[in-house]
């Protein structure tokens, strides 16, 4: 009796435990466009692409890039990090080098970033393919 | 005359952040899935043509100091809304357009003899959309 009170107990205080403070407000993203297929002449090529915050809050985006099986690819990003308004977006240059290829695909990715102090348990991250080819 | 061009998007909005774990009362699975827990909820408003997963591996995993057994920590996610998914861990593609609904969820697992202890628990999971 007192071994199944100590583990009712017991699962009280890791429920509790458990309980995951509530996050402060949400943020959302979308991300302009999500395909697309750009042609060069030069050792690298140039993407344009429009994160947005469709959504009544400001929030805090970064933009990375990725190769097929998601490893990091030295891209030049500008900016790479930037607070977006609500309901607005902005252009975002990313150059990716061929690295001596002739052809490349890429996933250019736009994560929001949890603020401080807040207990976001969940990311949001949209990631549009890309293919890069040298003429 | 008009033209336009109507490609794929995606628009995330992370409207309930934070789900709720819950111990099994074998102690040895702290799950959003069981009852008392809660998962966490994202809208997905698509054209259609995108791929919808979870980052297979949660990230900022924090536990008690005297958990010191090793926990396998799954997610998981279904869909309800323009499209309905049942709970998966793999990718899937959503096809129709318009606004879904998706719950995620967390699992993590104890084998053998090792159980969950008391104290708090945290990790953060990624929603991927591309």
């Amino acid at each position: 009796m007192a071994s199944a009170r100590s583990r009712m107990s017991r699962l009280r205080q890791l429920a509790a435990a458990c309980l995951l403070l509530a996050g402060g407000p949400a943020s959302a993203q979308s991300l302009t466009p999500m395909r697309g297929e750009v042609t060069s002449f030069s050792d690298v090529f140039a993407v344009r692409v429009f994160p947005s915050n469709p959504y009544p809050q400001r929030i805090r985006m970064e933009v990375r890039v990725y190769d097929q099986e998601f490893r990091p690819v030295e891209a030049q990003v500008s900016p790479a990090a930037f607070m977006l308004g609500s309901e607005s977006s902005r252009p975002v240059t990313v150059v990716v080098p061929f690295d001596g290829a002739e052809r490349r695909k890429v996933r250019i990715c736009v994560e929001s970033v949890p603020f401080p102090n807040q207990q976001t348990q969940i990311r949001a991250q949209i990631c549009g393919r890309f293919l890069g080819q040298r003429l | 005359m008009f033209n336009g061009t109507v490609g794929a998007t995606c628009a995330l909005n992370i409207t309930s952040p934070t789900g709720v774990l819950v111990p099994s009362g074998t102690l040895q699975s702290l799950s959003s899935r069981l009852s008392g827990g809660a998962a966490g909820v994202v809208t997905v408003t698509t054209t259609g043509g995108v791929t919808l997963s979870l980052e297979p591996t949660p990230s900022a995993v924090t536990v008690p100091a005297g958990d010191t057994t090793s926990t396998v920590w799954t997610p998981s996610y279904s869909v309800t809304g323009a499209q309905t998914i049942a709970n998966t861990t793999t990718a899937t593609s959503l096809t129709a357009a318009g606004t879904n609904v998706v719950s995620v969820d967390l699992t993590g697992t104890k084998t053998g003899s090792n159980t969950f202890v008391s104290g708090a628990y945290s990790a953060t999971v990624t929603v991927k959309c591309e």
